[in-house]
């Protein structure tokens, strides 16, 4: 009997012994949880964060891992490990203004866009007025959201259905005030995204194309160069959707044009003008035009004196009977007086208006608000055509989420395309006053609305913002192969963003969304299946055994004592 | 958290097994080899199943319920009864009485199906964020499926085990095994023709376990009076 119980011990220890290794192992196993795919998985986009001169501005987080909330909640709840969900559509800035101002702390911000502001979204060309609301909305937040330092994580998604649906439960719990007790209601919202780190050196390309006029008898160089420029890249709240259709998508449409226009016009050795045509499409535009500045000191200084006068366009998309003409020389300088006839002529033909702006330059203040004042702080004459009135803040007017493809109107870009042609044509055939259409419609330089609009789309698809394009994006290369059809030289320059504005990756993330029980649950979960395995086990020991059994197993230990005594 | 619901889930789906295992004389006689045997022996026919399976059935992307196909897996399902038959009738055992080598046999049987079936969806599905109530209801249906499979054995153990049987009964033995044996293409045609969900299908399953298991049984017992 001893050697039996002793055998049975040292087998039960060496059982137990093996299992070591096994319940090690499992540990591990169960150490590596990796998270299931939840879901909901939404693709989100992170408000753009950057410094400038070293202050920081935008939001600062990028990793999120809280709970969902709604605006429903009750006052003075504690949101610091909470997202809170604000559809556009029920935006108060106020409520965001006071937020971000008194610096409360939020777990996160997720912003909710009505699916029309989806880059790509052509449909619903109709302005409805609802839409012109949600515009202005989207616009006011972004002016907020991209001067503010905020101090959480701060995210744009489109609706959808499950975020529909998601937002409605939360709604709802919120109202209760209750978080999560049963297994519908909680919601967490997981975004597993790594730091953000500094770009490193961001670069911005500009592109130059060099149509040379016909030489009479000398070297083209000395032949007069007229200049059309337009900036290209954009800035906005979420880099990845800042796809800028009017500013300045609408610019560097038009200038294709006229870039293919004349490049038919010029192809024909009899009718080449006695002009250079230079086309520019320039990156750092929201930064003081900064590659502009650049580009123009890369430039020869012969070439940069032969420039008669430089044309930018800069947000031509959507204007109704007024384009205006910005300059910096005083407007009753010969050569301003000359541009501005020859433009108003012109218009007056095609039926609308020009008017004259002036602004001078401030030398001391390194804001550029225009894109002339770069040519004119190097004495080139200049002038930036546009419809905007007033100039544009520091990055205000540069692509934002609002500037979106229904806010760009075709026609509204082939008159400013025939505008600048016409008067450009004028200028180099000497046809001043004389009533000639050189880009009539239903001819073969007529202006072709087809390719207007599939650029436009084309434009209005991809979101540029300069540090997040690469050298050999592909839109660089696209453009550089558009112009290099129309011209005959394309040269393309590499230049880093100065050290004022420095900006930081992680762009776009996906988010996680998963619905979550709480603990009591699984606590209530264990009871009831802890007291079902006791009943069972009761059940089977009466039923198999007989109830003395089952009392028996309980006054085991009694009875043990009474033996020994 | 969630590693606590994988936790909940795995003693519903795992712990009748043991309960059952401890609460009869099955420890006491210490039948834990047969079970052993019985689950070596399902995996075996498990193999042979999804062979057959593979070789000679179809897939449908549709849910459409296809009788043909149906008739085929039910005819491929009886390879369980057969896999029951050699656990039961043709291993040795030792010396247990028959009352305790059926209930073991379906234990053992009754533990790998869970084991095969259930075990690798919970680890990868429950230990995540999201919360559904699949794995409950996995874990219920794992009861079910217990109390089916000693039903099962049961009724095979009558069925093959015991030479005198009253004659009344026969028909209603093997019917009952019949029914119980092709109870996954019952659930299947409820599931595609009746449109039922999976709650459902589970509650019907535990009801019809606990008829099964009562009907068992009581056949049980009137099989054992004339040995009496």
């Amino acid at each position: 009997m001893a050697d039996e119980k002793k055998s049975k011990q040292r087998h039960r220890v060496m059982v137990l012994a093996s299992m070591y290794p096994v319940v090690a192992l499992m540990l591990i196993l169960v150490a590596c949880v990796e998270l299931c795919d939840a879901a909901t998985v939404v693709d989100v986009y992170r408000l753009i964060q950057y410094d400038i001169s070293g202050v920081p501005f935008g939001s600062r987080f990028s990793s999120l891992n809280h709970h969902a909330a709604s605006l429903s909640f009750q006052r003075g709840a504690d949101l610091s490990r909470s997202v809170l969900i604000l559809p556009l559509r029920e935006l108060d800035i106020g409520f965001v203004q006071d937020y971000i101002s008194q610096k409360q702390s939020l777990g996160g911000l997720l912003i909710l866009l009505p699916q029309t502001f989806r880059p790509g979204n052509v449909g619903g060309g109709s302005q409805s007025s609802e839409n012109d609301g949600f515009r202005n909305l989207l616009a006011q937040l972004e002016k907020l959201l991209v001067h503010g330092n905020i101090p959480f994580p701060v995210y744009f998604a489109f609706e959808n259905e499950e975020t529909d649906a998601m937002l409605a439960d939360v709604k709802k719990n919120d109202a209760l005030g209750q978080q999560a007790t049963a297994t519908t209601g909680g919601y967490k919202l997981v975004i597993s995204v790594s730091e953000p780190r500094k770009i490193a050196s961001p670069t911005i390309t500009n592109i130059q194309g060099w149509l040379p006029g016909s030489r009479a008898d000398g070297d083209s160089n000395q032949l007069p160069t007229i200049a059309v420029v337009a900036s290209y890249d954009t800035f906005g709240a979420a880099p990845a959707l800042s796809v800028g259709s009017d500013s300045n998508g609408s610019g560097v449409v038009s200038l294709l044009e006229v870039a293919r226009l004349f490049s038919i016009l010029y192809s024909n050795p009899k009718t080449r003008g006695r002009y250079n045509l230079l086309f520019a499409l320039t990156s750092g535009g929201p930064y003081n035009y900064e590659g502009t500045q650049k580009w123009l000191k890369s430039l020869d200084q012969r070439m940069r004196e032969s420039i008669d006068y430089a044309i930018c366009l800069n947000s031509v998309g959507s204007w109704d009977n007024e384009l205006l003409i910005h300059v910096s020389k005083p407007p009753d300088n010969a050569y301003i007086k000359q541009i501005f006839e020859g433009f108003s002529n012109v218009a007056e033909d095609l039926g609308f208006q020009v008017a004259l702006k002036h602004k001078k330059i401030n030398i001391s203040n390194s804001r550029v608000a225009w894109e002339h004042e770069q040519f004119s702080r190097l004495r080139v004459t200049a002038a930036t055509l546009s419809e905007l009135s007033t100039p544009p803040e520091l990055l205000e007017n540069t692509g934002s989420l609002s500037d979106t493809r229904q806010l760009v109107n075709e026609d509204a870009i082939i008159k400013g395309v025939k505008l600048v042609a016409e008067s450009l044509a004028k200028h180099i055939y000497g046809h001043q006053g004389k009533d000639i259409k050189i880009f009539a419609d239903d001819s073969s330089l007529a202006v072709n609305p087809f390719y207007v609009r599939s650029w436009l789309d084309l434009l209005s698809q991809t979101p540029r913002v300069a540090p997040f394009l690469s050298k050999n994006d592909p839109l660089i290369m696209a453009l550089k192969k558009e112009l290099e059809e129309y011209t005959a030289e394309v040269s393309v320059q590499h230049e880093s963003l100065d050290g004022s504005f420095t900006f930081y990756d992680s762009t776009k993330a996906s988010l996680n969304i998963y619905q979550v029980a709480s603990v009591t649950f699984d606590l209530l979960l264990l009871l009831v299946l802890g007291s079902y395995l006791i009943v069972l086990f009761s059940f089977l020991v009466i039923t198999t055994r007989g109830l003395d059994d089952l009392i028996s197993l309980f006054r085991r230990p009694p009875s043990r004592k009474v033996k020994m005594a | 958290m969630t590693l606590f619901h994988f936790f909940n889930c795995a003693i519903l789906t795992f712990g009748p097994h043991a309960v059952y295992y401890s609460a009869t004389p099955l420890s006491e006689y210490d039948t834990l080899g047969t079970s052993v045997k019985a689950a070596v022996v399902y995996l075996a026919t498990a193999l042979v199943k999804l062979v057959c399976l593979a070789t000679f059935l179809q897939v449908s992307e549709s849910e459409v319920f296809d009788p043909y196909q149906e008739a085929l897996k039910a005819m491929i399902g009886f390879i369980d009864v057969a896999g029951l038959y050699y656990a039961l009738a043709q291993l040795t055992h030792r010396n247990i009485s028959q009352n305790h080598k059926f209930q073991a046999v379906g234990l053992g049987w009754a533990f790998a199906d869970s084991v095969l079936h259930r075990l690798a969806p919970l680890w990868v599905g429950a230990r995540g964020l999201e919360f559904t109530w699949d794995y409950v209801l996995q874990g219920l249906e794992a009861n079910a499926n217990l109390v089916f499979t000693i039903s099962l054995a049961a009724l095979g153990s009558l069925m093959w085990l015991r030479k005198n049987k009253p004659k009344s009964l026969i028909p209603i033995i093997y019917t009952c095994a019949v029914i119980i044996a092709t109870m996954p293409s019952i659930t299947s045609y409820l599931k595609r023709v009746m449109g039922w969900h999976f709650p459902k299908i589970v509650g019907f399953e535990l009801v019809t376990s606990l008829v099964m298991a009562f009907i068992s049984c009581q056949l049980f017992i009137l099989c054992q009076r004339p040995s009496l």
